[in-house]
């Protein structure tokens, strides 16, 4: 199996289709990390909730597979907003905002991912299920030297670039955007603008739970529905966002898109039996020489 | 004398007190670690305590009843290796059964080994379990060195011998592809013409199956757990593979989850097992009615109709043992467990032909099913329906270097 | 405008402030002084919601707000410019300043209230479009009050606002803070610059260890030989002049 330029390019143009996945997931985890300092461990399981409930509207529901997508969104957003109101936001309380909650939330991060895959098993079985998402309308593209492209694919590169454009217009152009960005830099200055804090907080959890749930749901055609699909795709996504530079939201996608391509590269030109292993190999090398991630800004310090 | 033995161990028991998980004399105590993280699974190991149960209900073993603890190991070979050491260590049992994975049931041979109890399998494939010379274990299902063989002659010839081979990482799918790669070389002297190891549980084959395009090969085989496989199926088509180009599944392609996922995809999938739901015997069809009734399955895989012929096995190898079943006697009543199994010998019940064990710990003594079926799907999803393609039995020996 | 009374809070059971009663009448500028540590920033935060009171009560414009989180009180007018160092520096001068009239709905005043905070301070309408992380002390400065006006306060409460400036900078934002309160804006300044703050001001209160140590007429305060003691030293008419003009 010698070197041939096509089958690179394969690897690579793959390697971004399932790069933006984990990208908007690591969009997630770091908008609720440089929203909230939280760097969230339950976030694998928002996705897998996001996938099933998109499952449920499309298959038992029935309804067409976009407002599967909008839906799962939005049901997985109300799930991230109650888990934030009812479990996570108690344990800040105490210590005066989210900044000094450390240890404590990172242990109810992990908590919560164990409650929550149970509940899933609960709820959903522990059968993978097929998700078939009929996708005729949308083209199928052939790049140069023959690489197909599946529909799903090509949607999801799609839907992904759109999400992230949105959130960016979000942001940057309205003013509960600009609400938003102040409460993630300093939560007592944001009260002092007269911004209802609490509320950001939870449309935050909202939104990176809702991202979650997008990448499942554009997922599952791909790959089947199962309830310990969170954990792999935490990794990877948290791998994604340490690479770009945590908390830096262009480099969470950006991160997410090398570590497909490195994946890919890795297990075509290297071994495809350890694939898992070259988003972290990237992850090491990354830390070892830029800290701060490869699109970082400075490491945000707080008091 | 029995009697007294009975008093005496009931002494000795109140005596130690509860320091000790006093073990009730007169039970014939069974462990069963099975992987039960899908529902298939869990219907395995419930159809397993239904059958003892049934035989409890019919007065027991000469007498005796058998207390059979289940327990779950995910298909996690730490997990199952725990729950083997817990059974045998502080429910003392007399026989462990267990367990559904081949990377499962490996380490597990140690254990029994080292133990002294005697193992019965039943669905793992690998070859290896039964070439480790344990003389406590004993293979209900047909070994992948069989399955290798026949897989190998109805390819090579009636498909072709330019073969592309998908290997996940887990033991009965490594195992199943070097096998396969051993029979086409030694039949029909080729190589795979391409050859990707990936992860046990790999989601995106799509570079692969690129390249295996590019390839224009004769099949390709599909060695991996169901959900893997199932997903390499799907992205087989998606990336533009033709019908033309046979799949080949691997042992776990007689799972359902496969065509349940696969869909159309499962489509034209052939593979070797041991049970082919669309047998025509009698047994089979009633097997096949109660399970439905039971389970609620649809058609039942290889899997169901192996942990049912273990029950039998294990119920006629009981019935013949010479049991004490008291305190002191575990380490005899395990090896006489393990020579009654051993003395089985051309069972006939769901699987797909006889089976037999002997006394000598070799792979041709506790190989207990050396018949295959080629099984193919003629369509796929929930309801799936498979054809029969062949049957062939394999001479003791086969596959042994 | 402002009536604190018997107010004790502070951090969890660190009790910070024990028993403050202060006023701040309309259309004046009162003065809080103290040096590092005495309760100043405690107070504020008090003032402006972000701590809880322990006892006591603040009555803002005739109601009592007490109960109410900071968004709310700062819908009454009862706004804090924060430090300096507050601002968000990865923000453009024009987004802090949006920011700064986050509570209001009256898009079209709100408008001309952008255009009045430029007209006041020229040299944010320069800057409009740079990150306010780019800018100077003094210009940082003229910022977070701009955010302020931009909330369109009743009163207007500065934490510090000569906190690391060249004497000629604190100059200028004495000066400006001086317009705003002549526009009928009630300030509250707090301070430990405190020759500058009771020259600005007409009323002082002194605060220490948590307790009010003593108050009056800035005029008088200055004179006063206790607080000349403890915290001025040198000659206070250059600084008038230079007020004045």
């Amino acid at each position: 199996m010698g070197f041939d330029f096509n089958s690179l390019l394969a690897f690579i143009i793959f390697g971004v289709t399932i790069g933006v996945v984990y990208g908007i997931v690591a969009l997630g985890i770091s908008l609720i990390y440089s929203g909230l300092d939280i760097v969230h461990f339950a976030h694998g399981e928002m996705y897998m909730f996001g996938a099933f409930f998109g499952l449920v509207l499309a298959h038992n529901v029935g309804v067409p597979y976009p407002v599967a997508l909008i839906g799962a969104m939005i049901l997985t957003a109300i799930l991230g907003m109650l888990v934030e109101r009812v479990f996570y936001r108690r344990l800040t309380r105490a210590g005066g905002g989210y900044t000094v909650a450390g240890m404590g939330m990172i242990i109810c991060g992990f908590g919560m991912s164990v409650a929550l895959v149970n509940a899933a098993y609960f709820f959903f079985g522990a059968e993978a299920e097929p998700f078939r998402a009929n996708l005729d309308y949308i083209p199928r593209l052939t790049f140069p030297g023959d690489i197909n492209v599946p529909e799903s694919y090509v949607l999801t590169a799609i839907i992904s670039v759109l999400l992230m454009a949105g959130l960016h217009y979000f942001l940057r152009h309205t003013k509960t955007g600009l609400a938003v960005r102040a409460v993630a830099h300093n939560k007592d200055i944001a009260y002092l603008m007269g911004i209802n804090v609490p509320l950001m907080i939870s449309l935050i959890f909202g939104l990176a739970c809702g991202l979650a749930a997008a990448a499942g749901v554009l997922i599952g055609p791909m790959q089947s529905v199962q309830v310990e699909m969170g954990y792999l795709m935490l990794m990877k996504a948290f791998a994604a966002a340490v690479v770009g530079g945590f908390g830096s939201l262009p480099g969470a996608i950006l991160g997410g898109i090398m570590v497909g391509i490195f994946e890919n590269l890795g297990a075509a030109y290297i071994s495809a039996s350890h694939k898992d292993i070259y988003a972290f190999l990237l992850l090491i090398l990354v830390l070892m020489f830029r800290p701060s991630g490869l699109f970082g800004v400075e490491a945000k310090v707080k008091a | 004398m029995k009697l007294m033995n009975k008093v005496f161990a009931g002494l000795v028991a109140t005596g130690v007190g509860l320091a000790t998980t006093a073990a009730f004399a007169g039970d014939i105590r069974v462990g069963i670690t099975m992987r039960m993280v899908s529902e298939n699974g869990q219907a395995y190991g419930q159809m397993v305590m239904d059958e003892i149960k049934a035989i409890n209900d019919a007065g027991g073993i000469n007498g005796n009843m058998i207390k059979a603890t289940l327990m779950n190991d995910e298909c996690k070979s730490d997990k199952g290796v725990a729950n083997a050491n817990k059974l045998i260590f502080q429910e003392n049992i007399h026989l462990l059964i267990g367990s559904t994975c081949s990377s499962v049931s490996l380490p597990i041979v140690d254990v029994t080994a080292k133990a002294g109890v005697p193992q019965m399998i039943p669905h793992s494939t690998n070859a290896k379990i039964t070439q480790k010379g344990s003389e406590w274990v004993f293979r209900i299902p047909v070994s992948g060195r069989y399955y290798g063989g026949v897989n190998a002659k109805y390819v090579g010839e009636n498909i072709g011998s330019k073969i592309a081979y998908i290997c996940a990482a887990d033991a009965a799918s490594v195992g199943d592809c070097a096998n396969m790669e051993k029979q086409m070389r030694a039949r029909f002297g080729v190589d795979p013409a391409y050859r990707a190891d990936v992860q046990e549980k790999e989601v995106d084959f799509r570079s692969h199956m690129q390249k295996i395009k590019s390839m224009n090969v004769d099949g390709i085989l599909v060695a991996a757990l169901a959900e893997t496989m199932a997903r390499a199926l799907i992205q087989s088509y998606e990336a533009g593979i033709g019908e033309d180009v046979r799949r080949i599944g691997s042992s776990s392609a007689s799972n359902a989850p496969v065509p349940k996922i696969a869909g159309d995809a499962a489509k034209g999938v052939f593979f070797t097992a041991a049970y082919a739901a669309a047998d025509n015997r009698p047994i089979a069809k009633l097997f096949n009615e109660m399970t439905r009734k039971r389970y609620g399955i649809h058609a039942p895989d290889h899997d169901f109709s192996q942990a049912y012929d273990l029950v039998r096995i294990m119920e006629i190898a009981l019935n013949n043992a010479d049991l004490q079943l008291e305190q002191w006697s575990l380490k005899q009543d395990r090896t006489a467990i393990r020579d009654a199994i051993a003395s089985v010998e051309g069972y006939e019940g769901l699987a797909s032909g006889p089976i037999s064990f002997c006394a000598a710990p070799t792979p041709q003594c506790r190989d207990g099913n050396r018949t295959a079926v080629l099984i193919g799907y003629t369509k796929g999803g929930e309801n799936f329906e498979t054809e029969v393609l062949a049957r062939v039995t394999m001479e003791p020996d086969f596959g042994l270097e | 405008m402002l009536e604190i009374k018997g107010v004790h809070a502070g951090y969890g059971n660190l009790k910070i402030l024990r028993g403050i009663d202060m006023q701040v009448p309309s259309g004046g500028i009162v003065t809080l002084l103290g040096g590092n540590g005495t309760g100043k920033s405690t107070l504020l935060k008090a003032i402006s919601g972000l701590i809880p009171l322990m006892e006591g009560e603040i009555i803002f414009d005739g109601v009592s707000v007490s109960k109410l989180k900071p968004h709310e009180r700062m819908r009454l007018g009862l706004v804090q410019v924060t430090q300096a160092k507050e601002a968000y520096p990865a923000m453009t001068v024009e987004e802090n300043l949006v920011l700064g009239a986050y509570t209001r709905k009256d898009r079209e005043a709100t408008k001309a209230d952008l255009q009045k905070v430029y007209d006041f301070f020229p040299v944010l309408r320069e800057r409009r479009k740079q990150l306010s992380g780019t800018l100077s002390g003094g210009e940082v400065q003229m910022l977070v009050i701009g955010r302020g006006l931009m909330a369109s306060p009743k009163m207007l409460m500065l934490d510090e606002p000569s906190a690391a400036l060249a004497p000629k900078v604190v100059l200028e934002i004495f000066a400006n803070i001086n317009r705003i309160a002549k526009s009928g804006v009630t300030v509250l300044v707090v301070e430990q610059n405190v020759r500058m703050a009771l020259i600005l001001a007409q009323y002082g209160y002194i605060i220490r260890d948590g307790v009010i140590m003593m108050k009056g007429e800035a005029k008088k305060l200055i004179s006063d030989p206790a607080v000349k003691e403890s915290f001025l030293g040198g000659s206070v008419s250059d600084t008038t002049k230079a007020l004045r003009n």
